[in-house]
């Protein structure tokens, strides 16, 4: 037999209740690829209907794929895919995170770990090659990420790669992260390992992660295509946001921002990010200036430079050179969350005291913010803990809900003073054992807790995406019915980035329309901005195949803030992208040639793979009224227009009933209920799973 | 001042490239400072033109003037991805002849500072090390076998994999520790200046300026250096 590429093939069990450590073949789960489609068939076939995400029964399972490790550009994201506790079903969900934890699981030897059981004290894992132990963390219990990280590093050498939790997974509170390399974390899971009383996984190895045979001058080849002619910049955009000589578009809204006379202000010696035309491939890493797209011109002369995660030559977050922190305790070095630095900003819900939005305060408020919630290992659920705070405050629910002893405890002079000390109270009172803690609990517990009515739900503002209880990420302003129908899909935010990056690339919506239209049949796939037409099959079949893509990459696994290629910088291909590169990198790492419809078949049993999950977890086939529900702002904002009038993204009732029914048509799900047909799952290759869904009676 | 900056960096240029020529060995580390950085166009600088850059450092090969500058690594570790698929057609951040990932973290040693140090936990800052092509290499001189030789054509350091055995005393030898033993074939890897991580280098933070062109570029400026 040739040698296995791409994959490890080892899949590594520490059962925390006994200790026992086994390591098993991953390859029984190629067929789903890796990451999260494999996260989803061990969920599925090894945790309980109904269990809840912090018993002892569920199981994390933290899965990388067969492009981890092989140096493909953006292949450094780490897949988690457990049952979350922010959903009302407990349903399942993937978080991620980059930096370098993927890659150093493959170098160990792993494809996967999964976590299960629960420790009776404190415990970590430490993971050295074939070496695994399980280790006494009872002086680590209660500290910060970076703290725990540190002292891990003291006993494994510097070199190895530590994921934690902090002190909001401790606590098993719903909105916690895991969290590596200082900022790279991973949303809506950390309270479970705190449940599991596991603070830290540890990990290094010194296995290689081969090419499939002789493949290293063509992966050379294709990395040298992709880095010259293909790849843009952040999420994809692809024009310059300022007019530069060799570009034809420029868009202000572009992530694209090096230009002449724009530094890393604080690198000694600064360092111009300058001009990158495509075809340069030593200036990628330059084009996009995070800091000052994120925190306004004021964050140039303190930038030292953008960072990243492993293997990737985009570098979306920034690092920063804050003297102002010590004056907080701090040292002056700050770096960006996984979502930039809005966060803290939305929880300074009266502004600032300089009155910028994009001044030195708020400056120093994001870096002060991010740097804690990193380290306390905080989740922002996509930036809706700060909402629900300001929801709270501002309506004055928060003084009717807390004690009044803890709510004079809590210094809210700051916070109408735009003080960034706010940051220092707003983020311990959330680690704290207060009532005010409960904002952890994320929309759907915290709303029953304290009884918040149709106001907090129905109110546009704040971006609740129906009782599911996420965020809205990318819904009806971005593509009309396509958005809505992404942000349907999933049991947490949509972290689908694929229709975005491509309606936000920066290029005109002509040329736009054009490409939709070789991609996904017609040009009537895509709308202009605010000027929606009613649903077609083609938006049906674009977001079927954003969906896809997504899925695709958790599992593979690649970064869907930057992939898939649609579109590139390059005029001279006329800005067309390639979205066969996915399953060209597949096919010289495995060695299993793919075409670009073979992996896209594997992408649609991920996702529906994805819905039995849910299904058995929901306990009911009617995804349609029970779980792809959509929020009444999208039928009623913008009172004063009708849908399908240019100037609003207002949707119709009606027509997004009809999209979801194209939409499950796509996939060959029941058009009523939306859940797979069993002809569907055989076809797939998932009769097992078609015959347990059977047994529970959830087939329709 | 700032010619005379210049001017003595090209001569030791100048001069180790000479000896370079005639012993077909090469010398590790030339001073830059800031005029010397705007002069080989490198990151544009407003400092004090005399003061050593401690971010850049730029070492004198066979291929050309090697520049390392720390200011523009973003840690994507890209050059050591590239450098072993094209030479061991594998990935491992262990047998790369360029060197991150170990001063990712933490710089080149863990402290109870490390909070202000060098690495991603600290100020940020890391350094690709590269090979540094030495006219004295200790790793040629402490290998048992003599398995590294200059090449002929390349002027490089190179391990000759039919002698190597494997043993880590050119890994031990080095200063820097720059070869590595690959414990899947049991031999060193070592740079060959073969250029690849240089030349994917994302934000030219690591460069190889070809002596045709390094040459160019003085004398347009009015230096001369042959």
């Amino acid at each position: 037999m040739a040698k296995v590429t791409g994959w490890i093939g080892n899949l590594l069990r520490v059962n925390l209740t006994t200790g026992n450590i086994t390591v098993e073949d991953s390859m029984k789960y190629k067929d789903l690829v890796g990451g999260a489609g494999l996260g989803y068939k061990v969920i599925f076939d090894e945790v309980p209907q109904g269990t809840k995400a912090f018993d002892e029964a569920n199981k994390v399972v933290i899965a990388v794929g067969p492009l981890t490790g092989t140096a493909a550009p953006c292949s450094g994201r780490t897949n988690i895919t457990s049952l979350a506790p922010t959903n009302p079903y407990h349903a399942i969900t993937d978080s991620h995170m980059g930096g370098n934890f993927g890659p150093w699981m493959k170098f160990a030897g792993y494809d996967a770990i999964i976590i299960e059981g629960a420790a009776k004290s404190p415990v970590w894992v430490r993971i050295e090659d074939d070496k695994v132990s399980i280790e006494d963390a009872g002086s680590l219990w209660g500290k910060g990420t970076v703290d725990t990280t540190k002292a891990i590093n003291d006993i494994m050498g510097k070199e190895a790669c530590i994921a934690a939790i902090g002190q909001a997974g401790e606590k098993q509170r719903n909105l916690a992260s895991i969290v590596n390399s200082v900022n790279h974390s991973a949303g809506g899971h950390g309270g479970i390992l705190g449940a599991k009383n596991l603070k830290a996984i540890g990990i290094i190895g010194k296995r290689a992660v081969h090419l499939a045979d002789e493949n290293a001058k063509e992966w050379l080849k294709l990395n040298e295509y992709m880095m010259s002619d293909i790849i843009g910049a952040n999420n994809q955009h692809v024009v310059p946001n300022t007019p530069q000589p060799w570009a034809e578009y420029h868009n202000p809204g572009s992530r694209w921002t090096a230009q002449l006379g724009l530094f890393w202000g604080a690198a000694n010696p600064p360092v111009e990010t300058g001009e990158c035309p495509p075809g340069d491939k030593n200036k990628v890493g330059l084009r996009t200036q995070k800091a000052i797209f994120d925190l306004g011109p004021v964050a140039e002369e303190r930038t030292i430079k953008m960072a990243g995660c492993y293997s990737c030559p985009i570098r979306c977050q920034s690092n920063m050179y804050m003297p102002e922190l010590e004056k907080y305790g701090l040292t002056p070095y700050a770096t960006s969350t996984c979502i930039n630095y809005s966060s803290p900003g939305t929880a300074m819900v009266k502004g600032y005291a300089d009155g910028e939005s994009k001044g030195m305060d708020a400056m120093i408020t994001k870096c002060l913010g991010s740097r804690l919630a990193d380290d306390y290992g905080i989740w922002s659920n996509y930036g809706q803990l700060p909402r629900d705070f300001r929801h709270m405050y501002n309506s004055g629910k928060l003084k009717e809900v807390l004690p009044k002893e803890e709510y004079d405890s809590i210094n809210f002079d700051l916070l109408e003073k735009g003080d960034p000390g706010w940051m220092l109270e707003y983020y311990n009172n959330l680690i704290g054992d207060g009532e005010f803690s409960h904002l952890l609990d994320g929309p759907y517990w915290m709303a029953q807790r304290w009884s918040m009515g149709d106001e907090y739900w129905n109110e546009y503002s704040n971006n609740i995406w129906s009782k599911m209880a996420y965020p809205k990420h990318h819904s009806n302003e971005a593509g009309a019915q396509v958005g809505v129908l992404v942000n349907i899909m999933f049991n947490r935010d949509a972290n689908s980035h694929t229709h975005m990056n491509f309606i936000g690339a920066g290029l005109p919506i002509g040329l736009l329309k054009e490409i939709a239209g070789e991609v996904w049949g017609s040009p009537d796939a895509l709308d202009a901005p605010k000027d929606y037409t009613p649903m077609n099959e083609y938006k049906a079949k674009f977001a079927k195949w954003s969906i896809d893509r997504n899925f695709l990459h958790d599992s593979i696994t690649l970064c869907n803030w930057v992939w898939p290629m649609v579109v590139s910088p390059s005029k001279s291909r006329n800005y067309r992208g390639d979205t066969a590169l996915e399953s060209k990198f597949f096919s010289l790492a495995t060695g299993i040639e793919t075409s670009e419809e073979e992996l896209d078949y594997m992408a649609e049993r991920i996702c529906t793979l994805h819905r039995a999950a849910t299904i058995k977890q929901m306990a009911t086939i009617d995804m349609r009224n029970e779980h792809d529900t959509i929020p009444e702002w999208v039928f009623n904002v913008d009172p004063d227009m009708e849908p399908f009038t240019e100037g609003t993204v207002k949707l119709d009732r009606d027509d997004m009933q009809l999209a979801l029914t194209m939409l499950y048509k796509e996939y060959g799900w029941d058009e009523k209920t939306g859940a797979p047909t069993r002809a569907t799952y055989e076809k797939l290759g998932l009769k097992d799973v078609a015959d347990e869904l059977e047994g529970l009676n959830l087939l329709p | 001042m700032f010619e005379r900056e210049i001017d003595n960096f090209i001569n030791k240029v100048r001069t180790r490239r000479e000896f370079l020529k005639v012993s077909g060995k090469s010398i590790a580390g030339v001073a830059v400072t800031t005029s010397v950085l705007n002069l080989i166009g490198c990151s544009k600088t407003t400092g004090d033109e005399d003061e050593p850059v401690d971010s850049v450092q730029a070492f004198v090969t066979p291929a050309g003037l090697l520049v390392a500058e720390a200011n523009r690594c973003t840690g994507c570790q890209r050059c050591e991805m590239v450098c072993t698929v094209t030479n061991d057609e594998k990935i491992h951040p262990l047998i790369s002849r360029v060197k991150i990932a170990r001063n990712f973290n933490y710089g080149e040693e863990i402290t109870d500072n490390y909070r202000h140090e060098n690495g991603y936990f600290g100020n940020f800052l890391m350094t690709p090390e590269t090979c540094h092509q030495c006219e004295d290499a200790k790793c040629a001189a402490a290998c048992p076998k003599q398995a590294i030789n200059q090449s002929e054509t390349t002027k490089a350091w190179t391990v000759d994999d039919d002698l190597c055995i494997g043993c880590g005393a050119c890994t031990q030898a080095c200063p820097w520790n720059m070869p590595t033993i690959d414990s899947e074939t049991n031999k060193s890897t070592k740079c060959i200046l073969c250029g690849a991580c240089a030349d994917n280098c994302i934000t030219g933070a690591l460069r190889v300026i070809p002596w045709e062109k390094f040459e160019a570029t003085v004398r347009r400026k009015g230096y001369l250096v042959s």
